[in-house]
């Protein structure tokens, strides 16, 4: 039986497909202005048995495949779950949203944080303040280790923290250190939101901006608590969305 | 909903906003040649207004519409409710207001006073000194000579008396009607309950715009459809559905988003613990006393608002709803940038899960429809954790 998660992201759209617990398929494009053509183009051809959507764009999927949907907070929680069984503690850096969410000792989400709604301290504030700094995401990330001292950065609405990376380079201030003290700004807020729903403990860092080297060493100095970074971190809401299609498929629609 | 069923209320506003049926009703007292006295709180001392035969009218306050309007005023960093509340006056669009004599307000919160200080060259306005220390014992006696003074001003204002028999007999009038409206919330407290948020904030709101002389007909008649409908096995929401229990800043209007988002998520509103929902039903005035008014005061201190410090009743009370209406999860709703609500929801959420075991949810939101899918996500994760 192979069973398929979609997660239909605010910028990524990403299918899982698995077969007896192993990952037979991964594949990911971005979301663009048309998520519903996205994911459509990423599942054509592809076979699968039952299938399960999750992500911003669940609802939107749902009412055009009949499938089922869960959250993206469910979706984190059996993905991490499966791929690291010790895992506790879960914080996904999404595009536009960041959750931390906690596990109790069965593996079920027993609390959840979110960003508020705007966009701040997100994967979409990287880019924008990478655009401003005329990094791309990679060069980004290298620059920001790269720097000795961060400048500070003191807004965290993306559109003000732009006018201030605007302004700090105008003062004539190095660029890389810039970098720094945005990719600071995000770890900081992102930890506090993880601190209040897990004050200790093992942290499992998943979504896109899991790929950032740059976030990942900041986070684990921050909270100085050990940080398992899955081989494909943003992957983990698809592969919790399958495993649950999957239970469902075997259950037969028991939950 | 599961099968066609027989509206609580059936006139021809079934299926309209309930504010029509209660402008409608107000239009006709006016059209008596009652006056009407437009409120904002639940502080409001309603039976002292009623006992001088004047209306009291819950002013407009739950619209995204008006809130650019206000903008061109007041900080766009507001609480929805007065930034709506604002914009309704200022574009004369509130038909409360419009047909209102005086206006009264109280000193609940900084954003509501400040905001009434920019309505008050409009219609004769009277702001009551709120005490924010409840269980003071000088709280109760400022109050109760602030109720006084409000008596005051509307004998003067509109050249009519209340003698304290006829406030004595406004308090029983509204402990009537109070024991009826929470025989209607009983029927929420079944498993499955038997009749909706919607339901009964239509019928809360009727009843705070209404004496329970004339609300008593509409609540025997909801009655006897609730009794027919649990007599028939009707349940309101899908089988087994979550119980959620909605805490919090009043939510009406454009912000019952949240509402339908529970329902739409597949959970069942059991119980509406706000000032637009059970908590002007849910205590009585004392009886029989030597001084009415004084028991108004005492009555309506008890009020578990934010505004309060320290508010340990709205955990007390909070604990009676949840014995009672046993939720499966407690959402509460924090209007943006209100801060004594925002602030409080730390301790109401340690209660609901240290003291009760329920999963907690707060949700920071304003009357635009831009957080539907945010407020979803976290709506439905909640719900599959139950």
């Amino acid at each position: 039986m192979r069973a398929a998660g979609i997660d239909i992201g605010s910028r990524t759209v990403k299918l899982a497909v698995i077969e007896d617990g192993t990952t037979v398929l991964a594949r990911k494009a971005l979301t663009s202005h048309d998520p519903l053509d996205a994911a459509r183009t990423l599942i054509s051809g592809v076979m699968y048995d039952v299938i399960v959507a999750t992500g911003y764009g669940r609802h939107l999927v749902k009412g055009h495949l009949g499938c089922p949907v869960i959250s993206e907070i469910k979706a984190f929680a059996l993905g991490a779950k499966a791929i690291h069984p010790p895992c506790k503690v879960i914080l996904d850096i999404g595009g536009q949203d960041t959750k931390a969410i906690s596990l109790n000792d069965a593996g079920e989400m027993s609390k959840f944080e979110m960003n508020d709604k705007c966009a701040a301290g997100t994967g979409r504030f990287l880019e924008i303040m990478a655009n401003a700094l005329s990094y791309t995401l990679e060069e980004f990330s290298r620059a920001a280790l790269s720097a000795e001292r961060a400048e500070k950065i003191n807004s965290m609405c993306t559109v003000f923290a732009e006018s201030e990376v605007i302004s700090l380079t105008a003062q004539g201030a190095m660029r890389h250190e810039v970098a720094l003290g945005i990719h600071k700004a995000i770890v900081s807020r992102s930890t506090a939101l993880l601190k209040r729903i897990a004050p200790s403990g093992e942290v499992f860092l998943a979504g896109g901006v899991a790929f950032n080297e740059c976030v990942r060493a900041l986070i684990a100095e921050e909270l100085n608590r050990s940080v398992v970074v899955p081989t494909d971190p943003q992957i983990v809401g698809a592969y919790g969305a399958a495993l649950h299609a999957a239970t469902l498929e075997e259950g037969k629609g028991v939950k | 909903m599961n099968t066609k069923i027989k509206p609580l209320i059936n006139d021809e506003y079934t299926g309209e906003p309930a504010t029509k049926r209660v402008l409608a009703h107000l239009q006709a007292k006016r059209e008596e040649g009652k006056k009407i006295a437009g409120v904002y709180c639940g502080y409001a001392p309603a039976e002292l207004i009623r006992a001088m035969g004047i209306v009291p009218a819950t002013l407009c306050a739950f619209s995204n519409a008006t809130i650019e309007a206000a903008e061109t005023v007041l900080p766009a960093n507001l609480c929805p409710l007065i930034k709506s509340s604002f914009g309704f006056i200022i574009t004369d669009t509130c038909p409360f207001y419009g047909i209102s004599d005086a206006v009264i307000g109280e000193t609940t919160c900084d954003g509501k006073k400040k905001m009434f200080e920019l309505i008050t060259d409009r219609k004769p306005t009277y702001i009551m000194d709120l005490p924010q220390l409840p269980d003071e014992k000088e709280a109760l006696a400022n109050w109760t000579v602030m109720i006084r003074k409000l008596q005051t001003f509307l004998e003067t204002t509109f050249k009519v008396r209340a003698t304290d028999e006829q406030i004595e007999a406004a308090i029983k009038d509204t402990n009537r009607k109070n024991v009826m409206v929470r025989k209607v919330m009983d029927f929420a407290a079944l498993t499955p309950p038997v009749v909706n948020w919607q339901e009964m904030f239509d019928l809360t709101t009727l009843c705070q715009g209404s004496t329970g002389k004339e609300a008593a007909p509409v609540l025997s008649e909801a009655l006897r459809i609730l009794e027919e409908r649990r007599a028939a096995g009707y349940a309101y929401g899908p089988g087994g559905a979550p119980r959620v229990m909605v805490t919090g800043c009043p939510v009406g209007g454009d912000a019952q988003k949240v509402f339908k988002i529970i329902e739409e998520a597949g959970g069942v509103v059991v119980a509406l613990d706000a000032c637009s929902g059970f908590k002007p039903f849910m205590m009585d005035i004392e009886e029989d006393t030597k001084d009415p008014v004084r028991a108004l005061a005492e009555r309506y201190l008890k009020i578990p608002c934010s505004c309060m410090t320290p508010n340990t009743r709205r955990l007390t009370e909070m604990t009676r709803i949840i014995d009672k209406f046993r939720p499966d999860a407690v959402i509460d709703v924090v209007l943006q940038a209100c801060h004594s609500y925002n602030i409080e929801s730390h301790k109401v959420g340690e209660h609901v899960q240290k003291n009760h075991g329920l999963p907690f949810l707060k949700i920071v939101t304003d009357f635009s429809q831009s957080d539907v899918g945010q407020i979803r996500t976290r709506v439905e994760a909640l719900l599959e954790s139950y």
